[in-house]
């Protein structure tokens, strides 16, 4: 047998002669023939003109030849579907042999022909195997099923072959077990909100038991499907650790993450007052230690999983920095990695040898890793303040060595130190200033160029410097012109007398000869904040900077957390969460790490509450002042009701200035941590309205269909003061839409024409929603009715009152103006229907300082009556309860700008004497209660 | 769960294709995966690289790249374990893992990875279960001698020596055919320890650390059984006293599953069943605290004119092992010194335990003086001198002390011949680093 046998060149009648060696009598002849079209295959040579030959291999008794052509069938079937079919009997006759291999082998290979046809076929054998007495056949059956769904995943539900999978799982071999979790794993993340793993205490017991048998590959199958589980309780996460410790010291590193994975998201649940809470932090360090004794590759991989879990535990690893040392012939990507780990480490304690270690680093030969070296050093004295001082003369020390880019590098770093610790090194500016010829990245240059705009008063010769750098300026990058206009501005503004030249030459560098539309324009800020108020250009320009943050490249929590969810997986190699790379709608479920629960602890357990009381925890539904800002926004920008959101940066800015002072009051306060309120709804547990009757309820409400109560038309504008044009008017609000109804009635000789109709600006920003259209001249004594829809996106200013409307109309005679209050439930919006968790967490939310008590006299309605029409004016009863007699009413409602008002009622029917009704508002912007309060009243009595 | 599978050559062409999952892409993702790979700029890592949402993970063994793909947000430890138990069953399975043997043995290797993988599920890396399975043989290049004694080196050590002296003994199918009856029975066991220190220019040891394996390959019928007795004062963590002696400590152990240590407490043996092929016994590390001392210290004193640019480097090794013992003839038959890629080269071919050597370098590197431009790294002035990095191999020697007393086993032959038993020790340098 001769090396190349099977790769010879192809000759005219290749396929021929393989036809016929696949034809011939002989088994051996036979074998080799498959395998010289196996051979040929991998080379990328098309063999499927054989196919109906190979296929006729396939009914031998011998395991070898049988198992080639099965190979072949894979290959080909699904560039020939139709001749696949050609195999299928064999496929189900091999289901079937004495002998458990092939049964295996047939099911593994049916299952990997992905021709839709096939697939019926396949269902009986496959359901056999299932129930095979083998268990190499049962494991091999079981990722059948996975390869099926994922063909025709309704086939695979219709046949019940996942309820078979299920009760594999309790398989009393390990590795079926295992790979029925692997099968069910993914097809469960292909249907998340099937429950098909359902993990409970028992079949979580029942994995740990396999776990201590199967196979390395099998124990990451159960170990990634054990993270997903979330323990009942703190003790049930601690005995689930104690059990995949053991893991942690395994040979095979998949198995020590997979375990780690599993340890580090259970600790979350893990109170830290715990001694076994101290002892599993003990047990992290050494098999993460170990990893970085393995090749380069899997080192890698360890390592930026450890990065994710400095950040998140950084005690886990505090004493092991030595480990991180680079090495000298470490591959650059894991030196790297190291560097970054080193500084996440740095403390105190320990800065002086990581300090030593990154000058030696920065001496090394490998320009990159010199270049990050001293960007680490720059780190170390932002994140650890005490060796800010040591840093710097470490730097310093880099710097005499004159090594090009050792000291651009070290410049770059030390303006972030500068904007750290402002003031406090400028002894060193005499030193960077020696440098300044050998610069020639633009990022030193920039780097060089602020530090000497910003200590420009205690550089004798700034001004030379800063004018040596304008020679070249049109040959300098972005970066280097914008910091040269800046700082040259800056030096102005510190030494006024003896630059004035130097600014002119900068400012027409910038505004006149360059085509960088960012250049120009700060040029031409400048140009003008100079021109016009010096002083107020100098509190711009040097301001007090913001401090930089410690560090800026923390991945941020919550997405740290999502990760920690996903360590030993690639998002732990990416940084990045599964979503952003894997292909849409599988496994992008979020994950979060489950909360830590104390219920062992805490003096008053949820548990010991009286049944029915309204938990204390529902941190999910109170809103954070974030939602706040977000309810006060939309008073700038308007509801979104109609009309286009106004986004724009300016207009907001404008809205606010306006509100002034008003905005402050209208929040109440940004504190509102309030103590529980002592009228907060104990028991909202009254039986509600429907959904049904609250549909009944609206038709029985009051007379307008499905629109809140309309007032009858009152006059705003008498005619006498208006030369002889009357109008009245009221407001209405129908299904989601406010209109002003008008009656304008001329009252004068002559005709009037040309009307326009105006809004100044109010508390909710009302404004017309188009022109007021008059369509025929208005003659004398003639009225006409018009209805004004109108929006509410204008421009917002608080009104006194609240609710007071100026208006100006025109026509053809003279403009005219007028104001009239608008009944506030016009304002009321259709979804204001709040959630009764919700109500509860908000009203106790609601500082007791913003309740607001009225009575609303001489109503006498019952419960039903009050909810019902109050529900057609868009105030919606949340819940309903009886007190001692009375009635509670618990309601709700939404102003267009998101503004809620909660409201409690106390009615008492069947009382003749009693016909008052009690209303307490609560709203975080309290102004709003005594209208909210005229508008109930307004309702309920007409 | 994998999706595909590939090996490819050195120069990127396709030996081995294998698709688990029917994924589109076919065979121009192994042509996408090279095209990558030799595209990447130098300091992004190439172990992990994606394209689109196919994520390529890879190991380079013997010359080849064994290629692994997912879709899918796996395991990417699980991947490179994977890849390098494949590397080894491929080994075990064709002899020696290359280019030739795996085009020789396309149809076995696929048998391989049918049974290894199942619609990208690993089920199983080990030789021994495999062997039930599998039913194509091997086809061997040529045959071998067993008593080619000469040549019979350390099997899969990655170290100096491997390169020049290949093991033949090691390089044939584990699995020897059925038919071939002249099996011999034979079992290397190697206690390997790699060293990787970092003194500081004062001569402060920095850092030192040692990694140790024990390693066996055995041709030996699966389930005979074989007890390795270590040291008895070998201790295991900080606290452990052993014998009366300052006793061989290592801080951390990890053993192979298969390995019983009902003997390990009392006596330091390990007992087990080894499967035939290759077999990790046990990994060990230490640090900090080596019971001997480092076997070579380097003495650099550098003088550098900056007006004629003239560097002198004066290094004086000594070599602090037993007088008797010798570090292993490295790859130059004779001493010598060259310079080259930013360094100088110093060869020597042996040291004597003991003993010491020392050399003057004299070289001129113009340019240094004046401004120094951001030229290449070779023109590095004296202040960004990198450090001086050893390699060398030690043999018959562990720095942690380790040894291994006795090597039993309890399996007697049917034919005539006593199992050959190799047992060797050596360490050898990962990277150990002297600060000039």
């Amino acid at each position: 047998m001769t090396d190349s046998k099977y790769f010879t060149t192809t000759k005219k009648g290749e396929i021929f002669e393989l036809k016929a060696e696949l034809n011939s009598d002989k088994k051996e002849k036979k074998k080799e023939a498959v395998k010289k079209v196996i051979a040929s295959m991998t080379v990328g040579k098309d063999v499927s003109a054989l196919f109906p030959d190979v296929v006729n291999c396939m009914q031998t008794d011998n395991l070898e030849l049988k198992k080639l052509v099965y190979l072949y069938l894979m290959n080909y079937a699904k560039s020939q579907p139709d001749m696949a079919i050609m195999a299928v009997n064999t496929f189900v006759k091999d289901c079937e042999d004495p002998n458990p291999l092939i049964r295996a082998l047939a099911v593994r290979t049916m299952g990997c022909i992905r021709v839709d046809k096939i697939t019926e076929y396949l269902c009986e054998p496959l359901r056999k195997c299932l129930k095979d007495e083998d268990p190499y056949v049962r494991k091999t059956a079981a990722v059948c099923v996975a390869k099926l769904h994922d063909i025709n995943a309704q086939l695979v539900e219709d046949q019940g072959f996942l309820d078979t999978l299920k009760d594999l799982i309790s398989d009393s071999n390990p590795m079926v077990v295992a790979n029925a979790v692997a099968a069910l794993s993914e097809i469960a993340e292909s249907h998340p909100s099937s429950n098909l793993l359902d993990l409970n205490p028992q079949s979580i017991n029942k994995l740990l038991t396999a776990l201590n048998e199967c196979t390395e590959w099998g124990q990451i199958f159960i170990l990634d499907c054990l993270a997903n589980y979330t323990p009942k309780d703190d003790r049930e996460a601690q005995s689930i650790c104690e059990r995949v410790t053991p893991r942690l010291s395994h040979a095979n590193s998949a198995v020590v993450l997979s375990a780690v994975k599993v340890l580090m998201k259970f600790m979350e649940m893990l109170s830290k007052d715990l001694d076994y809470y101290g002892t599993l932090l003990k047990k992290l360090a050494p098999p993460l230690v170990t990893l970085l004794s393995a090749e380069p590759e899997l080192q890698y991989v360890a390592l930026r999983n450890i990065n994710l879990i400095v950040q998140k535990r950084p005690e886990i690893l505090k004493h092991e920095m030595k480990v991180f040392f680079v090495k000298y012939n470490d591959p650059i990507y894991v030196k790297l990695e190291k560097l970054d780990i080193m500084i996440r480490l740095a403390s105190q304690a320990n800065i002086a040898q990581v300090l030593a270690e990154l000058k030696e680093y920065a001496t090394e030969v490998d320009v990159d890793f010199v270049r990050k070296a001293v960007r680490a050093i720059g780190r170390c004295a932002i994140k650890v303040e005490q060796s800010a001082e040591r840093c710097v003369s470490t730097l310093l020390d880099l710097i005499q060595t004159k090594v090009n880019y050792v000291v651009q590098e070290a410049i770059v770093v030390i303006k972030d130190i500068f904007r750290k610790y402002p003031n406090k090194y400028e002894s060193v500016i005499a030193t960077l200033c020696e440098n300044l010829d050998s610069l020639d990245e633009p990022e030193a240059r920039a780097a060089m160029i602020w530090i000497v705009g910003e200590y420009a008063e205690r550089i004798d010769n700034a001004d030379e410097l800063l004018e040596s750098f304008l020679e070249g300026f049109h040959d300098e990058s972005t970066q280097v012109q914008l910091q040269l206009l800046t700082a040259i501005v800056k030096l102005f503004l510190k030494k006024p007398t003896e630059t004035q030249e130097l600014v002119q030459q900068v400012l027409s560098l910038a505004t006149q000869d360059s085509d960088n539309p960012d250049l120009r324009d700060r040029g031409y800020i400048y140009w003008r904040l100079l021109s016009t108020d010096p002083v107020a250009a100098k509190e711009v320009v040097l301001a007090e900077k913001p401090l930089i943050s410690e560090e800026t490249d923390l991945i941020e929590p919550t997405l740290l957390d999502e990760l920690i969810c996903y360590i030993g997986t690639l998002a732990s190699v990416y940084h990045k969460p599964p979503s952003a790379f894997v292909e849409g709608g599988r496994g992008v479920v979020h994950k979060s790490l489950p909360p830590r629960t104390a219920s062992n602890e805490s003096v008053e357990s949820p548990e010991t509450a009286p049944a029915g009381a309204p938990s204390n925890e529902q941190p999910d539904v109170i809103p954070t002042q974030g939602d706040l800002l977000g309810d006060l926004l939309n008073l700038d920008l308007g509801p979104p009701v109609s009309g286009p959101p106004l986004a724009t940066s300016s207009v907001q800015m404008g809205a606010v200035d306006l509100l002034g002072g008003g905005l402050d009051s209208l929040i109440g306060g940004p504190n509102f941590v309030a103590p529980p309120a002592a009228a907060v709804p104990a028991n909202l547990g009254a039986p509600m309205g429907s959904g049904l009757s609250d549909l009944f309820d609206l038709t029985s409400g009051v007379g307008t269909l499905s629109g809140s109560y309309v007032a009858p038309k009152a006059v705003w504008l008498p005619a006498m003061k208006a030369k002889g044009l009357e109008i009245s008017g009221t407001f209405t609000r129908q299904v989601g839409s406010i209109s002003m109804d008008l009656q304008l009635t001329n009252k004068a000789l002559q005709v009037m024409t040309d009307f326009a109709i105006q809004f100044n600006r109010n508390s909710f920003g009302l404004a017309p929603a188009a022109p007021l259209q008059v369509h025929a001249p208005l003659s004398p004594n003639q009225s006409v009715e018009i209805s004004l829809p109108l929006n509410t996106v204008g421009s917002v200013m608080k009104m006194e009152p609240l609710n007071n409307l100026q208006v100006a109309v025109k026509n053809n005679i003279d403009v005219f103006y007028f104001s009239t209050l608008y009944p506030l439930h016009i304002l009321f919006v259709e979804d204001g229907k709040m959630d009764r968790q919700m109500f509860l967490a908000t009203w106790k939310d609601i500082p007791n300082e913003n309740e607001a008590q009225f009575q609303i006299r001489d109503c006498p309605l019952n419960a039903e009556a009050v909810s019902s029409r109050l529900q057609s004016s868009n105030i919606f009863t949340v819940a309903k309860r009886n007190v001692e007699g009375q009635d509670m009413l618990y309601q709700s409602l939404k102003l267009t700008n998101g503004i809620w008002v909660l409201a409690e009622l106390r009615i008492q029917p069947g009382n003749p004497n009693f016909t008052d009704l009690e209303l307490s508002l609560k709203c975080r912007a309290p102004e709003v209660s005594q209208h909210v309060y005229q508008a109930y009243e307004t309702i309920l009595k007409n | 769960m994998i999706s595909q599978f590939f090996i490819l050559s050195s120069k990127g062409d396709p030996l081995i294709y294998k698709d688990f999952r029917g994924d589109s892409g076919g065979r121009d993702v192994a042509e996408l995966f090279y095209r990558k790979l030799t595209g990447l700029p130098g300091d992004e890592s190439p172990v992990v690289m994606h394209h689109d949402d196919r994520h390529f993970i890879h190991i380079r063994h013997s010359g080849l790249y064994l290629v692994a793909t997912t879709s899918e947000n796996i395991s990417p430890f699980s991947l490179l374990e994977l890849l390098s138990r494949l590397a080894t069953l491929l080994g075990d399975y064709c002899g020696s893992l290359g280019e030739g043997t795996i085009s020789r043995n396309v149809a076995l290797v696929y048998e391989l990875l049918d049974e290894v993988l199942d619609y990208g599920y690993v089920q199983t890396t080990s030789t021994e279960m495999l062997r039930n399975f599998i039913q194509t043989e091997a086809v061997v290049s040529k045959p071998f001698s067993l008593f080619d004694l000469s040549s019979v080196g350390l099997f899969g050590a990655e170290t100096q020596q491997s390169k020049v002296a290949p093991s033949s003994a090691a390089s044939r199918p584990v699995l020897s055919s059925r038919t071939d009856q002249s099996q011999k029975n034979e079992v290397f066991l190697d206690v390997v320890e790699r060293l990787s220190v970092l003194i500081a220019s004062n001569g402060s040891l920095l850092k030192v650390d040692v990694q140790g394996e024990i390693r066996l390959k055995s041709f030996l019928p699966s389930g005979s059984e074989m007890r390795i007795g270590l040291t008895e004062e070998f201790c295991v963590g900080k606290s452990e006293l052993r014998g009366y002696g300052p006793g061989i400590r290592v801080d951390e152990v990890s053993f192979h599953s298969s390995v019983h240590l009902d003997e390990f407490e009392s006596h330091r043996i390990l007992r087990l069943q080894p499967p035939q092929g290759e077999l990790t016994v046990m990994r060990y590390q230490l640090s900090d605290d080596l019971p001997s001392p480092l076997p070579f210290r380097l003495f650099p004193s550098v003088q550098w004119d900056r007006g004629s640019g003239r560097l002198q480097v004066y290094l004086k090794l000594r070599c602090d092992l037993p007088p008797k013992s010798l570090s292993q003839e490295l790859s130059s038959p004779e001493q010598k010194a060259e310079l080259g890629e930013g360094a100088l080269r110093w060869d020597l071919p042996r040291v004597q335990g003991g003993s010491q050597l020392s050399a003057l370098f004299q070289m001129d590197v113009p340019g240094l003086p004046g401004p120094p431009g951001q030229g290449p790294s070779t023109s590095a002035p004296p202040l960004g001198l990198g450090p001086a990095s050893l390699s060398f191999e030690l043999p018959r020697h562990t720095c942690s002390g380790l040894q291994v007393r006795f090597l039993r086993l309890a399996f007697r032959p049917c034919g005539n011949a006593n199992p050959h038993k190799w047992v060797r020790h050596l360490s050898h340098s990962d990277a150990y680093v002297i600060r000039i």
